[in-house]
Order: structure tokens, then sequence, then C-alpha cells
């Protein structure tokens, strides 16, 4: 019995389908990464505004996520692996949909900071930025290769970002204490880091759940959490 | 960096309703039926669309074989059952006297639940029933039951013991064979009487995927007393409840979010 | 409380053991008169098979003899007989199982179907020789295959009926489902599912009548010729056997064990054959 295949075919494409749409989220989702850290880099608003509004397509691509997951579970009782699949779709979707959401965030963000004069340490977001984005970038290869070992490995490098975060944080925090005028936007850069932050630990939740899809368990050991400015 | 733009099928939920627009082949109106003065059906409107999977589905005694077997008329080998209204088939009145048994049961198929085949070898378990409407040739008549059998899913595991009794078949493969039989007609509509109920999941798996399959040319109605078949499976679906149809519609629609309360108890395992 | 269970339990035992001994005893019994009987057919009529037996007519006493007449007869007589009670008793059957099913009518036939199975052989015999002996004013060979088709005909319209009730509805809903008329569904269909079980019946009537004096007493006698005129009276073996062991002489008794042991060994073998039928039918069922 080793077909990989179900009996039902149409069941086979279904799934297909799902992950299709995933994947599709998937490298929009890394283009808007990648977009926006030109944006940080070049100082275009124009560009910053492209990346605004081709949000609307992830978020319409979660929204069929959200309905065919619907459809999978009432009309194909799906069971084991079918079944972690399906949960493990509606949960990444998500997470995507929300790396999304941040990344043009980011890019609404620069677009006001574009407005005043570059500010010194602007330099150091495109380098948080691009750490964040190849997080998403592996998270994403390891769902798509259904690869445990990778997803773990992105769930480590995590704690890398969160200390990148904390040491801009602080340096911001100095900078802002040196200059008052600066405040305004240092404050927006605390945002967009912080954004980035977040994008890292929804990259950590895209692994986790690939993890869980592959072993069915949910991965024990902590989650090493870096990120030490609130302490 | 250019637009993204989004290019993907419509949602299902816009599919289904152009769906809804699909030709009546089978329709009911004003359908009773009774068992001496016994009213197994009561009043029964619905349509079952061309080339669609419809399943009826409901609580034991509900009618919904009853339902079934009025559209081919094999109650009325029975005394004491009657029907009353129209079932129409191409909008002809299947009910209607003047209209011939042989004409209706040869555009009307049916495969029952326990798979019946007839005491013959495989090869003449098809041809019997071809060889009743038509006086082929052998080759024409070995061509037919080539097709049939290759329709039915069950040509690879039996050309070469056409000549054996069907007997020796397994519980699926016999379940097919019947399916062969009654495909090898050329009907225009199915009717399947739980088809599945006495099979194993693996041969019910085949089955269902054979529905897939047959419905690019046969209309196809199901009785399941298994809801999660009719929702695998069809692309309408129907619940009884004591001889009235309570709610018909899309399957999505009626698995995800029913109209009628009583259909969701059903459904949702809450029936008392 | 326990104890009272097992006191339960202990006379329930023992009330087991008492039937077991009794049903035994039953068993035993007839099976020891059977034993005897058979054990005395074979003892007695082995000695006297030879190969005259199938080869020499019957003779007058002295004579060298054998039975080669009243072999060939019987075999005419019941095979006739068969012949014409087959079809009668399955076109009956068949009416009763597929037309009057559940019916007050199909009841009514299946009672006195029944009834006529049961009657005693010599009423039916006595029947014949009123209604078909009387006006010919002759014994006959007709007669007594009439006679004797009498009481093959209700085995084979109970056998019928109840093998073609063993056929599942659904078949005949599925073969009616493709637009087979119920005749064909039938013939072709029915017929076949029920074949064996049919066949078996048949064979069972055959051994039944192949051992039956008393119709024959009344409506075909016996003959000591070689004669196959059904008009006349035909030689057979039970009224040979019959005469032959009232009758004083040695050889005469002797050829009746032989007759007797050849019946015994010719309804084994139907009887047998019928079994296999049977059972190669239910194996091949599943």
């Amino acid at each position: 019995m080793g077909n990989n295949e179900h009996i039902v075919k149409s069941f086979d494409s279904e799934l297909q389908r799902l992950h299709g749409e995933i994947q599709r989220m998937g490298e929009i989702a890394i283009s808007q990464l990648d977009a926006s850290v030109d944006v940080l880099q070049r100082r275009d608003s124009d560009a910053a505004r492209r990346v605004v509004a081709n949000d609307d397509a992830i978020d319409a691509l979660e929204h069929e996520v959200s309905n065919d997951v619907l459809r999978l579970l009432a009309l194909r009782q799906p069971m084991a692996r079918d079944l972690r699949e399906v949960y493990a779709a509606l949960r990444i979707s998500s997470d995507i949909e929300r790396i999304g959401d941040y990344a043009a965030n980011v890019a609404k963000r620069s677009m006001v900071l574009n407005q005043g004069a570059p500010v010194s340490l602007a330099h150091g977001l495109p380098i948080l930025a691009k750490l964040a984005n190849s997080l998403v970038k592996e998270s994403l290869t390891a769902y798509a290769n259904r690869d445990a070992d990778a997803a773990k490995a992105v769930r480590d490098r995590d704690a890398e970002l969160d200390m990148q975060y904390t040491a801009l944080f602080r340096e911001l925090l100095t900078y802002m204490a040196e200059d008052p005028k600066q405040i305004t936007p240092c404050t927006h850069l605390l945002f967009m880091a912080k954004n980035i932050e977040r994008i890292g630990d929804h990259a950590t939740n895209i692994a986790e759940n690939t993890w869980f899809l592959v072993h069915g368990e949910t991965l024990t050991e902590g989650r090493e959490k870096r990120d030490l400015t609130s302490q | 960096m250019t637009e993204i733009t989004l290019s993907r099928k419509p949602s299902t939920a816009q599919a289904d309703a152009s769906a809804l627009q699909a030709k009546a082949k089978l329709t009911a109106r004003n359908l009773n039926f009774y068992y001496g003065d016994f009213k197994a059906i009561n009043d029964v409107n619905f349509d079952v669309a061309e080339k669609c999977v419809t399943s009826l589905i409901g609580p034991s005694g509900c009618g919904k074989s009853t339902l079934l077997r009025i559209f081919n008329r094999i109650y009325s080998i029975y005394p004491g059952m009657r029907a009353e209204g129209q079932a129409t088939l191409d909008g002809e009145n299947v009910l209607d006297p003047k209209y011939s048994l042989n004409k209706l049961r040869s555009k009307i198929g049916m495969v029952f639940q326990k798979p019946v085949p007839f005491p013959m070898t495989i090869f003449n378990n098809i041809s019997y029933g071809i060889g009743h409407y038509e006086s082929l040739s052998k080759a024409d008549m070995n061509n037919r039951v080539e097709e049939a059998l290759r329709q039915a899913a069950l040509w690879d595991e039996v050309k070469d013991k056409l000549g054996q009794s069907a007997l020796g078949l397994s519980g699926g493969q016999q379940q097919r064979l019947c399916i062969a039989r009654a495909v090898a007609l050329k009907p225009e509509v199915i009717l399947f009487d739980e088809p599945t109920s006495a099979l194993d999941p693996i041969a019910t798996g085949k089955i269902e995927q054979l529905f897939a399959e047959l419905k690019q040319h046969f209309t196809i109605l199901i009785v399941t007393h298994n809801m999660q078949q009719a929702a695998r499976c069809s692309d309408f679906t129907a619940f009884m409840y004591l001889g009235e149809l309570v709610e018909f519609g899309v399957t999505e629609t009626m698995f995800t979010k029913p109209t009628k309360q009583q259909t969701e108890d059903y459904i949702t395992g809450r029936f008392g | 409380m326990a104890t009272k269970a097992e006191n339960l339990y202990f006379r329930r035992s023992v009330m087991n053991a008492f039937a077991m001994l009794l049903s035994l005893s039953a068993a035993v019994i007839g099976l020891f008169f059977l034993g005897w009987i058979l054990w005395t057919t074979f003892s007695k009529g082995l000695p006297a098979l030879s190969w005259s037996l199938f080869t020499t007519t019957t003779a007058p006493p002295g004579e060298p003899g054998g039975l080669a007449n009243a072999l060939v007869g019987s075999l005419v007589l019941c095979l006739s007989a068969v012949l014409w009670a087959t079809p009668v008793g399955i076109a009956a059957g068949t009416y009763l199982a597929e037309y009057a099913n559940h019916t007050k009518r199909g009841e009514v036939i299946r009672f006195v179907n029944d009834i006529l199975l049961s009657a005693p052989s010599i009423v039916l015999g006595l029947f014949i020789y009123t209604i078909i002996v009387r006006p010919m004013e002759s014994f006959s060979a007709y007669a007594g295959v009439i006679a004797l088709g009498f009481i093959v005909l209700p085995v084979v319209v109970r056998t019928t009926d109840e093998m073609l009730r063993l056929v599942p509805t659904q078949m005949r809903e599925a073969a009616l489902s493709l637009g087979v008329p119920q005749w064909k569904v039938t013939t072709n269909v029915l017929y076949r599912a029920a074949r064996s079980g049919i066949t078996t019946g048949v064979l069972l009537g055959l051994a039944r009548i192949s051992g039956e004096t008393a119709p024959l007493i009344f409506t075909n006698t016996n003959n000591q010729y070689w004669s196959f005129s059904p008009n006349s009276p035909m030689a057979n073996l039970p009224m040979t056997i019959y005469e032959y062991s009232k009758s004083p002489f040695e050889d005469w008794q002797q050829l009746a064990w032989a007759g007797a042991l050849l019946i015994t060994l010719f309804v084994l073998l139907v009887s047998v054959t019928a079994r296999i039928i049977l059972l190669r039918n239910r194996v091949q069922n599943d």
C-alpha cells in the first residue's frame, strides 16, 4: 500500500490547492519584506505606497485559506497527518498574514520617516530587517519541504534576532536621551524595529507549526526569548 | 516593484451558486408514497441536477430509500405500494402508466446495497442486460463489456478472468461489477441505494472515487446512511426526516451552515 | 448469594447431563436398528449378487433367473415419473415463490402441497386405481408412472419454492432494473441461482420413489417378461422383491435380498450425489 495518494483523488487536489495558496502567500510576503528593506535603504516613498497596497493580496489569500480549511474539515474529515496539515495550514496562513501586515506597517512608517531628515541610526534597521527576512524565508522553506529539523534551526536563530533588537532598542533610547529633537523619528524607528522583531516571532511560529505538522507533538524545549527590553 | 495581482479560482461559494443553475434531470413534484395505508413519503419536491452527484441522507425509516426507488418504479412488483404525484425524467412523468417500464429502466439504472452479481460468468453478467436491448456482433459486445468494466474501474482486475464465475470476486469487486452492469446499458441516470454500506473502507474509497469519474457522464443519486460519505462525494445533499424533505442544498452549505435546526441537529449528532 | 448461584448451576448441569443422556440413547437406538437393517441387507444380499442378475430376466422358480427386466423396468418407471413431475413441480414452485408469495392463495397451495407430501403412498395408489385403472380396465405402466409422479411432485414443488425464495430479493430487483421482463428474470437468473437446490430436490424425489411398492400394487402390478409397452404392466424391482420374498422358493428369496441390496445402493448413490451438488454450490457461493 505504498501509494501516497488518496484513493479519492479530489481530496488530493483540494490539499494541493491549499498548499498552493500558502506558498503564494509566502512568496508575496517575502517579496513584501524585501521591498520594505529596499524602501528603508533607498527612502523611496512610492515603493512604500505599493507595499501597503499589495498587503490586500495577502489578506485575500488568507481569507481563501480559511474558507478552504473550513470546507476541508467539514467535507473530508481529515485524519492523522491530513488533519495536522490542515490545522497547520490554518495557523501558518494566519502567521503569514501578520507578517505581511507588519511589513506594510514598516513601509507606512518609513513614508513618515522620509518626510524628515535622514536619521543616522536608521542604518540599524535594514540589518535587522534582513535578518528577519532570512528567518521568514527559512521557515517557509522548511514548511514547503516539511523539514522539521530546518524548522527547529529557525527557532533557535530567533534568539539572535531578539538580541539585535534589544541592542538597537538601547541605542535608540540613548540617542533620544542625548538629543530630544530626535525623539519623533526615533520613536518611529522604535516601532518599526518592534514590528520587525514581531516578524521574527511569527516566523518562529511557522517553524513550530511545521515541527508539529511533521511530528505531531509541540517542541517542548522552551523558546529562548532574548528580548530583554521589558526588563 | 510591480503590483501583485490576485488570480485564483473563485471561492467555492461562488462556484456553487452557478452549479445551482444546472439543468434539472430528475424532479419530484408533490410526491407521495404509500405502503398500503401507511404514508411513507409526504409531499416531496426537489430537483436532481444533471451530471452532478446528489445524496439523500436521514435517519433510518425517513423514506430516503423509498424515494429513490420511486424513480425507476421498482416498487411496482410489490402489491400494495403506490405513488402519487409527479416524478419526471427530462420533463416526462415516469409515474404515468403510459411511460414504458422498459424505456424507463434503460434510462435509469440502479445499484443496490448488497452486491448481487448474477450466477454467471463475469462477461455474461454484463452482456446479459445489453443483449436484452440490442443484438450485437461478438466484437461489438466485447467492446461494450470492456468499456463498461473500464468505466467501473474493474477492467484491469478482471480482464484475464472474464470467463470465470462472478461469485468468485471479492465484495468490493462484485459491487463494481454491479456498477459496470448498470453502466453497460448507457443510462442517463444511475440510482445508488447505500452502495458501500456492505463494504470495507478501501473498497468504499474506490467506489467514492468512481462517483467522481462517473458523474462526468451520468446523473447520480445516492442514498446513504453515512453522512460523511455524502459530505465527501456529493455536490448536493437532501436531508429527509419522517417522509418529508426537510432541507435541500449545496453540500458545502448543508454541512457548514444548514438553515433548518433539524438538519443541524442530525448532522451534529444531536438527534433525539 | 454465591452458593445460590452455584446451586442453580449445579441443578442445570444435572439436567443438561440427563437430557444429553436421553438424546444420546435415542440416537443410539435409532442407529442400532438402522445398522442392523443395513447389516442384514448387506450380508444376505451380497452373496446373491452376480453378473447374471443384470443379464437374465426373471424366471420361474428352479430355472436360473435374474432381475434384468425388473431393473430396467424400474429405471424406466422412475425416470418417466420424474420426467413428468419435474416440469410441473418446477412450474408450480415458481408460481408459489414468484407470483403467489405472501398471498392467501399461496399459503393454501403450500399447505395442500405439504399434505400431498406426507400422504401415504398406498392412498395415492388407490386414487390412481380409481381414476385411471378402472376406466381403462387394465393395469398399466401409464398408471404406475402417474402414481409415482405424484409422489415426486410435492417434493419438487416444495424444493423449488424454498430455493427460489432463498434467492435474495435484490437479485430479482437488480435484474428487473436492467429492464428485463419478469419471465426472463425467472428463467435466466433465478433458475440459475436456485439450480443446485432444485436438482437436489429432484434427486431426492427419485431416491424416494425407487423403493415404493404400494402405489405400484394398485396401478402397475408386475410383469415376468421383457415387455416395455406402456399400456400393460411393466416389470419392476419393488414388486418383484415383494413377490419373491413371500414365496417359499430359496432361489427367489435370494434374488429378493439381492434386489433389496441394489435398491439400497441406488438410494445411497443418489443421496450422495445430491449432497455433493449442494456442497459444491455452497462452497462456490462465498
